[in-house]
């Protein structure tokens, strides 16, 4: 794997609200190797977006990063506490596409507007050359007639027009990371992949850093390196896409690959996920996602698990992994995945 | 665009003869003892002489029709007892500009103050400046306004040293009317803009802009304004009507010499044709403000469109 583009070191991100304090990532590190493409999966509010949010100080302002380094280009961006250090940071550097293209845009704006302002507040560049770079980066998001189209407004455009130029707005700049934040979410399924192997094909031509968070698993398929796995505000599991979908190790992954619905299968009821995601505004004893963990061991409730390693590039944080800790088998799904991927790795 | 305006006018124009024929119909329900000075001492057929010599004793529907009649001629009738025999236009024509200008300072300063502040109390929400200016409006709307125009009256002269009453040649009497006309408009403005401004800041866009790298002052300005403004000019015609009703009462406490005034005068003395002529007058400023409204959030919003269709999409 390549060089380090971004590294978190232990990450604690807290809420404040009204007095209580919310634990939102509860330390969290990360290595985003540069032109990977690592998507974030877990369920609402894992923490997923608030963690990637944390990269572009996009956070709300009763958010606050407790301890712990964003260390990108040689600087700590954790420690950045003025707008305006995180300003040249925000689309020049790291970019984001939004979830929702219908509203992501300014409607009184021209569309061609929306993006030569993102142009001409990173680039030293004249109204003129701003303009020239749109048309261009329009053309590279796959809008024909340009020229015509910059001159419209958002009304005039649907939902997957929309969401790329949504895209030209995030990689105008020529950022280094681009943050997908469920980009496909609220698309017809027949323009999510548009969608995506638009994406994809930037990130080539750009040489783009891709962070998608998602909590649909079949567009992670579709995109990514490496899958990290969120659950109540930190990455339980992370690895190689492969690794993760053939070769699962935490119960959590395991649950989460159950609950995905099986085409062609009838009569079968659906999986779900016992109980609910734990409460972040108490302190977590152990590991989180053991109440609802059928394969629970007596220490996850005690001492909160290491990461241990399972390749160079896999670790998951489950005491099942301890040398210590009883055989256990993953649910039969999870081993029938496991056959399918040595059958054909 | 065209079609609808003069679609728009019809409209305007049936809503005018409604309201003149309400107008028309309440005042011929009025005791007719108004139309004379001397009502007592009259003998009956001097008193019928009069009426006949005014119309009213034909049937109210002729009446009507007469009185529509002339208007179409552009004829606004004369005056009966606020100037006697006197055309009512040239009445007007003297007394409306003053009324024009007085209500344009006012509005212009109600914009100029309310929509800083409210701007302010947008960004400011739950600081000093949302609750100073919420603690404004809440005293604006609660307290009725004959209230403080009178305290606004009696002190602020005083503390001014300024005359009471208003002086065409002298701009310094002007400050007070201007003042408390725009108040309740002040409050208007400042309350809806900061609703509409806080509706604004929570949508995508905003989120949009500021990852884009847009600083917050920035967004503020050039797109959170702009958006909260498209629903802040339906409040336009409303505002006018404002204007012309606060005009009413401050222009007779400050002796203005005019419409407000007028209005308040000619009722009280029963001058029918003048009150429907400026009721009139009132209404189509009405009607045009909310035309004028509608006109002006198609220019400001792309999405609001008068026209067909043009082209193929």
């Amino acid at each position: 794997m390549g060089d380090v583009i971004l590294s978190v070191k232990d990450l604690n991100l807290k809420f404040d609200l009204r007095g209580r304090v919310l634990h939102a990532i509860r330390g969290v590190s990360l290595d985003l190797y540069k032109g990977e493409s690592l998507a974030i999966v877990g369920e609402s509010g894992s923490g997923k977006s608030v963690f990637t949010k944390c990269f572009m100080g996009l956070n709300d302002l009763n958010g606050h990063i407790d301890s712990g380094e964003i260390l990108y280009d040689g600087k700590d961006l954790a420690k950045i506490t003025q707008e305006k250090d995180w300003l040249p940071i925000r689309g020049g550097e790291i970019a984001m596409v939004m979830q929702d293209p219908m509203t992501s845009l300014n409607p009184l704006k021209t569309i061609g507007a929306q993006i030569e302002e993102a142009i001409l507040l990173h680039q030293k560049i004249d109204r003129h050359g701003a303009h020239a770079q749109m048309l261009s980066v329009l053309k590279d998001v796959g809008i024909d007639e340009p020229e015509r189209r910059a001159r419209q407004y958002p009304h005039e455009f649907s939902g997957g027009m929309r969401q790329r130029v949504v895209i030209a707005i995030a990689v105008a700049c020529r950022p280094k990371i681009l943050i997908c934040d469920e980009p496909t979410t609220a698309l017809d399924v027949t323009i999510q992949a548009q969608i995506l192997s638009l994406i994809k094909e930037l990130r080539d031509r750009l040489g783009l850093t891709c962070v998608y968070i998602t909590h649909d698993l079949g567009v992670v398929a579709n995109v990514a390196d490496r899958i990290a796995v969120m659950y109540a505000g930190d990455i339980v599991e992370i690895g190689l896409c492969e690794e993760i979908f053939y070769d699962p190790r935490h119960p959590y992954t395991w649950a989460l690959l159950s609950s995905l619905p099986q085409l062609g299968v009838r009569g079968q009821p659906l999986f779900s996920i016992k109980g609910t995601p734990p409460n972040l505004y108490t302190e977590i004893r152990g590991d989180a996602f053991a109440p609802r963990n059928p394969y629970a061991l007596e220490i996850d409730f005690v001492e909160r698990p290491p990461y241990f390693d399972v390749s160079p590039t896999h670790k998951a944080r489950t005491w099942l992994l301890d040398p210590r800790a009883p055989k256990i088998d993953p649910p039969v799904n999870i081993r029938a995945i496991r056959a399918k991927g040595s059958a054909n790795p | 665009m065209l079609r609808y305006i003069l679609r728009r006018l019809v409209g305007a124009t049936i809503t005018l003869v409604i309201v003149l024929s309400i107008v028309f119909v309440l005042l011929r329900q009025m005791p007719i003892e108004g139309y004379f000075e001397n009502y007592d001492k009259l003998s009956p057929a001097v008193i019928n002489a009069r009426l006949e010599s005014l119309g009213l004793n034909d049937p109210i529907a002729v009446q009507l029709k007469d009185f529509f009649a002339s208007l179409l001629r552009g004829d606004l009738g004369t005056s009966a007892r606020y100037r006697v025999g006197a055309p009512i236009g040239s009445i007007i024509a003297q007394k409306a500009p003053v009324s024009i200008l007085l209500g344009l300072l006012s509005m212009a300063l109600a914009m100029t103050l309310g929509i800083p502040l409210g701007a302010a109390m947008a960004r400011s929400k739950g600081k000093f400046w949302d609750k100073f200016g919420t603690l404004f409006i809440v005293i604006i709307n609660a307290v009725p306004s004959a209230v403080y125009y009178i305290l606004i009256q009696m002190y602020a002269t005083d503390l001014l040293k300024i005359p009471m009453l208003f002086e065409r040649g002298n701009p310094v009497t002007w400050i007070l009317p201007v003042f408390s006309m725009s108040l309740g408009n002040t409050a208007y403005y400042a309350m809806w803009l900061r609703r509409y401004m806080l509706d604004e800041m929570n949508k995508d866009y905003v989120k949009l802009a500021r990852a884009k790298g847009v600083s917050t002052r920035k967004i503020t300005m050039r797109h959170v304004f702009r958006n909260a403004f498209v629903p802040m000019i339906q409040y336009l015609p409303t505002s006018i009507l404002y204007t012309v009703g606060g005009s009413i009462y401050i222009e007779s406490l400050y002796s203005v010499p005019g419409m407000g005034g007028l209005l308040v005068d000619v009722i009280g003395r029963q001058d029918n044709p003048m009150v429907q002529a400026i009721v009139m007058l009132y209404c189509v400023i009405g009607v045009v403000g909310l035309l004028l409204g509608d006109l002006l959030m198609g220019v400001v919003d792309p999405r609001i469109k008068f026209a067909k269709k043009e082209g193929a999409r």
